[in-house]
């Protein structure tokens, strides 16, 4: 599957056009791993040597490769983004697992779709450029990936519904920007915060309804 | 989303109704849920094969080891 | 699939987005890691203050007679007593460590100057902080603990 998605070119505020996919391979991953990790280590490095620990990317030695084996698993779906040939952000989605089930009352048991990876491509996260002098390129990446999720979870015949533990520096982007429901804090996960979205909310977020 | 194929499924009167529960329960249509119930059993079967073993946890945190055949 | 095709919506978003750190999963994996790190030093460091305490009542001595004994500072000894986030010097931990007569690694572990990745020596260092206290009387129990983990510490 390819789509015709747009994000916004921060030079110019104005919409681009990138492609979505879902046939990610092993590539890719390495593609994180030379392009992304290097810029992720020395903008953490860059911080901690200011001392603003609490903005340095907990995510810097994450690496990609190490899911190769579940490319292959019909229970997991990967999303990536490119443009101007380059991945711009990453995405691993889960139908079937432990987490695959709904917390809200209202729909508690009820089958979603798990966010179980996201990363966008280093180069576009503002407060990761501001630390190394530079500007973050693209914008709304984030947003095209949850947006790519919830279709996936109406696909899935879902519904829309989503779900994900998020950490404390990425719960503005979930609960704000993607207005998200926080449920509750997970004790089985390090007591990261868990949101999920219901029928309702996750058309509202994909219609920009308010 | 790739091309689907259609099949016609035989199952007994039990089978059924457990297939009629359970979609309700997940919210989801029969055909959603059999298609998540195959992906399940590959999730498994490839964990499998990889040396992993299966287990169930009670609230004691006592676990026992499910076999798969 | 079919995407938002709306420019507005795009923007919107995007402003939503900006400044915003999104990546899960591969943080969440890392997170796990620090977290253990972290609650591994905060025990540590609790069991350190918890052992300096249960020493000094052992040997009868008020905080100022403890500190001339070990030769250290006595602002030294009361910061790392009352403060979580006290580094101690190396010298401090070594002149404790003599003291006891346990070696200086372990204690560096133990007041946060060293990780341990050693399962045994936290279970252990867990075992003396949940059978001790550091404000009452020393007990015949908290005795048998602390001679217990100075044991422990120097059998290792």
């Amino acid at each position: 599957m390819k789509n015709r998605i747009r994000i916004i070119d921060n030079a110019t505020g104005q919409p681009v056009e990138a492609e979505l996919f879902d046939e990610v391979t092993v590539e890719h991953f390495i593609e994180t791993q030379q392009e992304w990790r290097p810029i992720v280590l020395k903008a953490a490095r860059q911080l901690a040597a200011r001392g603003s620990h609490q903005l340095i990317p907990q995510h810097f030695h994450w690496d990609w490769t190490t899911k190769a084996p579940e490319l292959n698993v019909l229970a997991n779906t990967f999303y990536g983004i490119r443009y101007e040939n380059k991945l711009q952000g990453l995405m691993k989605l889960e139908t079937v697992g432990q987490f695959c089930s709904c917390r809200l009352p209202e729909q508690a048991g009820n089958a979603l779709v798990y966010v179980d990876y996201v990363e966008v491509a280093p180069w576009n996260l503002k407060p990761l450029m501001s630390s190394l002098g530079e500007k973050a390129r693209y914008n709304a990446i984030g947003s095209r990936l949850i947006e790519a999720a919830v279709l996936k979870s109406k696909e899935e015949d879902c519904k829309g519904r989503i779900g994900l533990h998020s950490l404390p520096i990425t719960e503005s982007f979930y609960a704000k920007a993607c207005r998200m429901t926080p449920v509750g804090r997970d004790p089985a996960k390090q007591n990261l915060l868990w949101l999920e979205y219901t029928p309702e909310q996750a058309e509202n977020f994909l219609t920009g309804a308010r | 989303m790739a091309d689907k194929r259609t099949m016609t499924l035989n199952l007994t009167d039990q089978e059924m109704s457990l297939l009629e529960e359970l979609s309700a329960r997940r919210d989801v249509s029969k055909t959603a849920l059999l298609r998540q119930a195959l992906r399940l059993y590959q999730m498994v079967e490839v964990r499998l094969s990889r040396g992993e073993k299966l287990f169930f946890e009670d609230e004691q945190k006592k676990k026992a080891e499910l076999v798969v055949v | 699939m079919k995407f938002n095709s709306d420019p507005e919506w795009l923007k919107r978003q995007a402003a939503l987005e900006d400044n915003c750190f999104v990546s899960v999963g591969g943080l969440v994996s890392a997170v796990e890691d620090l977290e253990q790190q972290s609650q591994q030093a905060i025990t540590s460091r609790a069991v350190f203050v918890n052992l300096l305490n249960l020493t000094r009542r052992e040997h009868e001595l008020s905080w100022e007679q403890f500190s001339q004994k070990l030769d250290v500072d006595l602002t030294e000894l009361i910061g790392i007593a009352n403060d979580e986030s006290y580094k101690p010097t190396p010298r401090t931990v070594t002149k404790i460590a003599h003291f006891l007569h346990v070696p200086a690694e372990k204690l560096f572990i133990l007041s946060g100057l060293a990780r341990a990745h050693d399962r045994q020596f936290q279970e252990a260092a867990l075992r003396f902080a949940a059978r001790s206290q550091p404000v009452k009387a020393l007990s015949s129990e908290e005795h048998e603990a602390l001679k217990e983990f100075v044991k422990f510490l120097c059998e290792r």
